[in-house]
């Protein structure tokens, strides 16, 4: 293959000098090769999507890909395996790879290979994903957009943006819009930054998966169906952790839930965030808005996956730490993940959510919410209190829940084992500091900060 | 730039083309043969197939084999499309490709591994139009992929790295017009397929699917003076593989060829778990398999050496298959093939549904019915979809 690329680029470059072309031609207003300082490099005139496709498929490791203005027609994936490929575009709204035009079943990006970098350009209407990067170390998303043309169609690829099983992720700037599932969806990944983006018209906005070591903040998480949510799947061997949403808008979740199947056709509409199976979680600083479900729930992985042994992990499958958290388990050589705790929920502002309950939703929650609520406003803040004392009277708080200075922000636990819509059981509502949820601080200090190299 | 280059490199190609034709043709007659194969490790690979002289393509003739060069087909096959499939095996004189019972065979340095894709024109076996030829080459830091698609003169195919996707009209199984829209993979989607690792972040090797015993476990047609021999035996006899016991002793897929032509019919109990089992293994295992890069995150394991329920999928809840649920909750409902993922995945033409993610366009309507019917002879015992 070496011998292919490096027969190809120089034919390239002989035919380059060949034709005295040396003038950049328009379409590469603000990004050329002359700007980039290592590696190699190509550049592709605006909308030739067949001298994309070329390049694409015979370059070398190490290669920053420069597109120019216009939009590409793309009637297949772009397709990258080498590391150090490096995807550039003139500007968000300048070059765009449109993949309307794919008549089979692709993501528009789709990247495997370490130091991955995709800047300045929108990926539209992709069959699949958008930008699916997967088992890279060193991804970057900076200034792009992931859309479909069409708002609120099943039809929409999944994810808009999708680093899966990375380390060492970076997004920012980026905009991901109308995903049937998740428009920022970082799963199974570690080290990972994701700030100053703005998620909307998806059904999940921006999804935290089976991820260890995240700092999301800075974002705007407006009119999705939920708005940024953090949870462990059964079985995916990566336990989650250690993650920090803080200083993020999260307004307007009120959109329709128009997923097509999957977990997130369950999100109630006006979902702000859940934390499900998770812990060591910070919930913090973020302004809440309007979200007719409610702001913040706490809820166990067994309100999507009630059967326990489902959560069941080998030890010997699983990659990151999770040696020093209080797991529960099966049996020696076993971790079991479902529970959620750890997590503190302080210092968010809420205003105007709660009172219009989600009537609909396939789990039944809005339903109960307003049963339970009527006429009132739904609390900011609900902790499902599964692995607690049933009772009202004298709660516990074994999962180590922390929930406290919230402006404008009121407490409940609803003990979901015991739930109905028709029987009310174990509603426990205390007025502020919530004890015995007013703890403070994690066990086991704060979340770590997030480095990236 | 690169546009420049590219409409130059078709102008040069278009021109060497024209040059070969003056010459008196590179592939349309065995006469190409009469040199032996020309596998340069050394050089870049060439533009032109038939520089490799690993055989000639004759419209009226059919193909031929060079010397080294040997012809196989496999039980049950990768179903793409419904396009023909003329596989063969290069290994250079003196050496051998090494037996494994279950993984692919350990092939010596300068082998090849030749998959011509075509469609029928006509009643005859022979009435093909080649479509593409997928060279897989083993250089001595692995295997290298190189497509090359055939001109529409048929005379010769020319190294493609961007692929293709072509509409292309033919005549289904079931003797029904049909259209497809037929993916040439670019070069990079090969890796989509032919790749392992031992774990997630370990090195990406680029590995063979079909040249494994229990797929080559079956009769071949040589023709001429050899006629119809087991393939493992025979290869072990012209000295390309060591290490092979008798194939009678080995176990082999199940033939698909029987469903193919009348459907599963009777077929039931083991014979439908094994036929099921084998299809699964050649058309998902690729990627469903815990060494397969993109198939680890589904945590689906549906090679035919997996036997844990939930990793083949039963009561098994998807991890993030978006729009391929269909509104389904569980890969495999026992007993119950229209609430199973799996099924509704395989059958449905739904673009961002479909499985497998490459190559297929249509629905493989024997395939289906088979997966259909293994589900269903599943006892019903239910999943748990209380919530």
């Amino acid at each position: 293959m070496q011998h292919t690329r490096l027969a190809m680029i120089a034919l390239g470059a002989g035919l380059v000098a060949g034709c005295g072309d040396s003038d950049h031609p328009s379409t590469f207003p603000t990004m050329d090769c002359s700007k980039v300082t290592s590696g190699s490099c190509v550049e592709i005139d605006g909308a030739d999507s067949a001298a994309l496709q070329s390049a694409a498929n015979s370059i070398g490791a190490s290669t920053t890909i420069v597109l120019g203005a216009g939009t590409f027609a793309m009637t297949n994936q772009l397709t990258l395996r080498s590391d150090g490929m490096h995807l550039i575009g003139q500007g968000i709204d300048t070059t765009t790879l449109d993949f309307g035009p794919a008549t089979t079943q692709v993501n528009g990006v789709d990247s495997i290979g370490k130091d991955f970098l995709i800047q300045d350009l929108t990926v539209l209407d992709a069959p699949k994903d958008g930008i699916r990067v997967e088992q890279s170390d060193g991804v970057v998303f900076r200034r792009i957009r992931s859309t479909w043309t069409t708002a609120s169609s099943s039809a929409n690829g999944a994810y808009g943006i999708y680093p899966v099983k990375s380390q060492h992720v970076l997004v920012e700037d980026s905009r991901a819009e109308n995903a049937s599932d998740a428009g920022l969806y970082v799963g199974q990944c570690q080290h990972v930054i994701v700030r100053n983006n703005t998620v909307t018209g998806n059904v999940a906005g921006l999804e935290i998966e089976n991820t260890q070591y995240a700092d999301v903040y800075g974002n705007t998480a407006d009119d999705n169906t939920g708005g940024i949510v953090v949870f462990d799947l059964p079985g995916n061997p990566i336990v989650g952790r250690d993650v920090r949403l803080r200083d993020n808008t999260i307004q307007n979740n009120n959109h329709v839930n128009f997923a097509s199947g999957g977990t997130v056709a369950s999100i109630p509409v006006g979902t702000g965030t859940f934390a499900m199976a998770s812990r060591r979680v910070e919930i913090t600083g973020n302004t809440y808005k309007n979200n007719h479900t409610g702001d913040i729930a706490l809820l166990s992985g067994l309100a999507i996956e009630s059967d326990a042994s489902k959560w069941i992990l080998p030890t010997d499958t699983l990659t990151g730490t999770f040696a020093d958290l209080p797991l529960m388990s099966a049996g020696a050589g076993t971790v079991i993940n479902f529970r959620s705790e750890n997590i503190v929920v302080a210092k968010n502002q809420h205003e105007g959510s709660g009172t219009m309950p989600d009537p609909n939703d396939p789990l039944h929650l809005g339903l109960l919410f307003a049963v339970t609520y009527g006429a009132s406003p739904v609390d900011n803040v609900l902790y499902d209190a599964i692995g607690e004392a049933a009772s009202t009277d004298a709660p516990t708080n074994k999962n180590h829940m922390c929930v406290g200075g919230n402006t404008g922000g009121t407490f409940a636990s609803m003990h979901l084992d015991e739930q109905s819509a028709t029987a009310v059981v174990a509603f426990y509502r205390p007025l502020a500091p919530f004890a015995p949820y007013d703890c403070t601080a994690l066990d086991g200090g704060d979340v770590a900060a997030v480095t990236l190299p | 730039m690169w546009s420049t280059q590219l409409t130059a490199s078709r102008v040069a190609v278009l021109a060497v083309l024209a040059a070969a034709a003056a010459c008196g043709g590179a592939s349309g007659d065995a006469a190409a043969l009469a040199a032996p194969v020309a596998l340069d490790l050394t050089a870049p690979p060439p533009t032109q197939l038939s520089d490799y002289h690993l055989f000639a393509w004759d419209p009226q003739g059919g193909f031929t084999f060079n010397d080294r060069v040997v012809p196989y087909d496999v039980n049950t096959a990768l179903f793409s499309d419904y396009a023909v499939k003329q596989r063969a095996i290069y290994v250079p004189d003196g050496a051998a490709a090494t037996f494994d019972p279950e993984r692919a065979f350990d092939f010596p340095v300068g082998s090849a591994i030749i998959k011509t894709f075509a469609y029928p024109t006509g009643p005859s076996a022979a009435d093909l139009q080649l479509i593409e030829t997928r060279l897989l080459i083993r250089y001595d830091d692995g295997w290298h992929p190189l497509p090359y698609i055939w001109d529409a003169d048929q005379r010769d195919a020319v190294l493609s790295p961007a692929g293709e996707v072509r509409a292309i009209s033919f005549t289904d199984p079931s003797g029904a017009p049909a259209v497809a829209n037929y993916l040439i993979p670019q070069r990079n989607d090969c890796q989509s397929c032919h790749a392992e690792q031992a774990t997630t972040g370990a090195p990406i090797e680029l590995v063979l699917i079909g040249v494994k015993a229990r797929h080559l476990n079956r009769s071949y047609d040589y023709g001429g003076s050899v006629g119809p021999r087991n393939q493992l035996d025979y290869l072990s006899e012209l000295g390309m593989l060591t290490g092979a016991p008798a194939a009678a002793e080995l176990p082999a897929a199940y033939d698909f060829r029987p469903i193919e032509a009348s459907g599963v019919g009777a077929i039931a109990g083991a014979a439908l778990d094994t036929a099921a089992r084998s299809y699964l293994d050649i058309n998902c295992a690729h990627c469903h398999n815990p060494r397969g890069v993109q198939g680890m995150t589904s945590q689906l394991f549906v090679d035919h050496a997996s036997t844990d329920l939930f990793h083949l999928g039963v009561c098994k809840r998807p991890g993030s298959a978006g729009v391929g649920n269909g509104g389904l909750t569980f890969d495999i409902v026992p007993g119950e093939p229209d609430a199973s993922i799996l099924y509704f995945r395989t059958d449905t033409t739904q673009l961002g549904a479909m499985m497998p993610l490459l190559g297929r366009s249509l629905t493989h309507a024997r395939g289906a019915e088979l997966l259909h019917a293994w589900i269903a002879a599943m006892p019903a015992t239910g999943c748990d979809d209380a919530r």
